[in-house]
């Protein structure tokens, strides 16, 4: 057969074509191939009459996105919760601007740059307490922060809450700001960094501190709660226009965050078994980060309170993160909390 | 002798390729780097397996190659008709030249921010951005070849009286495919190379997005084998494209 243009173009047309049907299935009733693949777990979704997006990245600061989703599918609930991965904050942002999705986890000092910037969002709930640690290589014989003096630590971004309990940590130990050199570095590049010799520690949330401790490169120097109690580096960020348009399925997305954080303190191996294919993840980080001892990350107490905001804020503003002073009453929204808080009945055996 | 170099023609390669596995296996086996630095060749094959069965990889493969393909189908479509035209107009030629390259020196990860703003999540953000990265140097590659078809070709058609549609089709656009089909290949290749930065842009599948989320899950075994994956279809893509230059009215170009 001898080719011919007439030939490739059809050729061209028909490749195109297939890879067309391919994507997008036409002859499936609805729904995108995406949504399908994504989602994990499909229950029976009994009475769920609305659906809602959540943004997420695979950290356990986040945690209770995944939980609520399976929740969501699996007990009886209004509102069904579909959580979608991301794997930046930049990107998280864009997409809460744009209106991609409009309920979302980020860490609290963006959310607030957010509201600087003029993006009408408010944080509606936490996401965790603790669950972050200042990780050095294992053979460093440091002892306190001020032993790493002249030293490099990354951190993953300007705007979270590591970089201002870590000065606080400075200003407590009477280092001068410069005493540390700090880069931004992708988290997942963190423990490799490390244990290359090319950072001399890290501060940013699990599961990347445990990772370098199960590679047997690094160590825990601090805790966060050993340098500020309750500590948060995660909330739960709504778009206005959803809380004043669907109220109601705000109110059920608090409710079932709030739920699921009960339901994985309580089930802490269980909510690692259940977010490993949520993250894709290895199971047994996670697990370690859960189980080895419950003061690595908390999902309790996840009412956002005036103090420890404006404690942020007020370092935010010293630093030069933030530039100027939002009103509590604008920046934090308590209404959607419910009084009671029971765990979700997740039934154990539809874990994954 | 010709079955005997064709042997030939696939059996070096081969040897090279078998030759560079066998080193990433030493490497691995004498633990010359350590394993989170470098998983060895059958961590890669056993996630290779894994994302297979788990479907994932079938539909990453769709749905790259869908965004990619329509990616550069419209930079074609456009860049391709766009430089014949450029080509035959010295003025706007020297006008435009400027902007042209202006863009083409812009990384699409320098589009990513706008690419979500302007085209939110999904396939059209990731499309955007390959386009803008294979666009460019398309119109440039055969705005320069039509300027540099010998002027000679040009005084024979006006003696032929050949105008408008007639010039282009029966002088210019045979003149220039050689290069056309060069052109395409090489965009082909950006847009290709692309993918891992187009996907990163809140996509929820894809080769790029995979090796993204491998990252994320701290999994650089599945990182490789999306890798491999990446440079296998690129490389066969890129062989159905050549394909193009065995066209009886192309040859003339290639055969010296």
């Amino acid at each position: 057969m001898k080719l011919t243009l007439g030939k490739f173009i059809i050729g061209a047309l028909v490749f195109l074509a297939v890879i067309g049907l391919l994507r997008f299935h036409p002859w499936s009733d609805k729904g995108t191939v995406v949504d399908k693949k994504d989602r994990v777990h499909e229950g029976p979704k009994n009475d769920a009459r609305q659906s809602l997006t959540v943004g997420y990245l695979p950290v356990t600061c986040h945690l209770t996105c995944p939980v609520t989703d399976f929740s969501s599918k699996t007990t009886k609930t209004n509102t069904n919760f579909n959580s979608q991965r991301f794997s930046d904050f930049p990107t998280v942002v864009n997409a809460l601007e744009a209106k991609q999705v409009q309920a979302t986890f980020m860490i609290a000092p963006l959310a607030m740059k957010m509201r600087e910037d003029g993006v009408p969002v408010k944080i509606c709930y936490l996401g965790h307490r603790d669950g972050s640690e200042i990780i050095i290589a294992k053979n460093n014989k440091a002892k306190s922060l001020r032993d790493m003096k002249g030293k490099t630590i990354a951190l993953p971004s300007l705007y979270c809450n590591q970089n201002l309990v870590i000065h606080k940590l400075m200003e407590d130990q009477g280092m001068q700001p410069n005493d540390i050199n700090f880069v931004i570095l992708p988290p997942p590049d963190m423990p490799t960094s490390l244990a290359a010799g090319a950072i001399d520690g890290y501060f940013v949330g699990e599961p990347h501190c445990a990772k370098a401790e199960m590679n047997g490169t690094g160590r825990v120097l601090y805790l966060a709660r050993d340098i500020w109690p309750n500590f948060i580096s995660c909330v739960l960020v709504v778009h206005e226009d959803l809380i004043k348009e669907r109220p109601d399925v705000v109110r059920d997305l608090v409710r079932g965050i709030a739920q699921s954080g009960q339901w994985a303190e309580e089930h802490r191996a269980e909510a690692a078994k259940l977010a490993a294919p949520y993250f894709r993840q290895d199971r047994k980080v996670l697990d370690y980060v859960l189980t080895s001892t419950p003061h690595r990350v908390s999902y309790a107490q996840l009412t956002p309170t005036d103090a420890d905001f404006q404690k942020i804020q007020d370092m935010a503003i010293k630093m030069g993160i933030l530039k100027k002073h939002i009103p509590m009453s604008e920046l934090l929204d308590r209404d959607f909390i419910p009084e009671n808080i029971v765990a979700a009945p997740i039934p154990l055996d539809k874990i994954p | 002798m010709k079955q005997q170099r064709s042997k030939s023609n696939f059996l070096l390669p081969l040897i090279v390729i078998l030759g560079f596995l066998l080193v990433w296996y030493l490497v691995c086996f004498f633990k010359m780097v350590p394993a989170y630095q470098l998983p060895s060749p059958g961590d890669a094959a056993r996630s290779i397996k894994e994302e297979i069965l788990a479907g994932r990889l079938a539909n990453d493969i769709i749905a790259s190659l869908w965004r990619v393909t329509i990616g550069f189908v419209l930079s074609a479509g456009l860049g391709i008709p766009f430089g014949l035209w450029l080509g035959q107009h010295a003025r706007s030629r020297q006008a435009l030249t400027p902007i042209l390259n202006f863009f083409r020196f812009l990384s699409p990860l320098a589009w990513i921010p706008f690419a979500i703003l302007w085209f939110h999540i999904g396939d059209k953000p990731a499309i955007f951005l390959i386009f803008m990265a294979a666009f460019f140097p398309m119109v440039i590659s055969i705005m320069t070849a039509v300027a540099s078809i010998p002027s000679i070709y040009f005084r024979v058609a006006r003696d032929y009286n050949y105008k408008g549609t007639e010039l282009l089709t029966k002088v210019t656009f045979p003149a220039v495919l050689p290069q056309i089909i060069t052109a395409m290949r090489v965009s082909y290749g950006i847009a290709w190379v692309v993918i891992v930065a187009a996907e990163m842009v809140g996509c929820q599948d894809g080769l790029g997005y995979g090796i993204w989320d491998a990252r994320n899950g701290l999994r650089l075994d599945t990182a490789i084998s999306y890798m491999v994956v990446i440079g296998l279809l690129g490389l066969a893509m890129d062989r159905l494209l050549s394909q193009l230059t065995k066209l009886p009215n192309i040859r003339w170009g290639y055969d010296r």
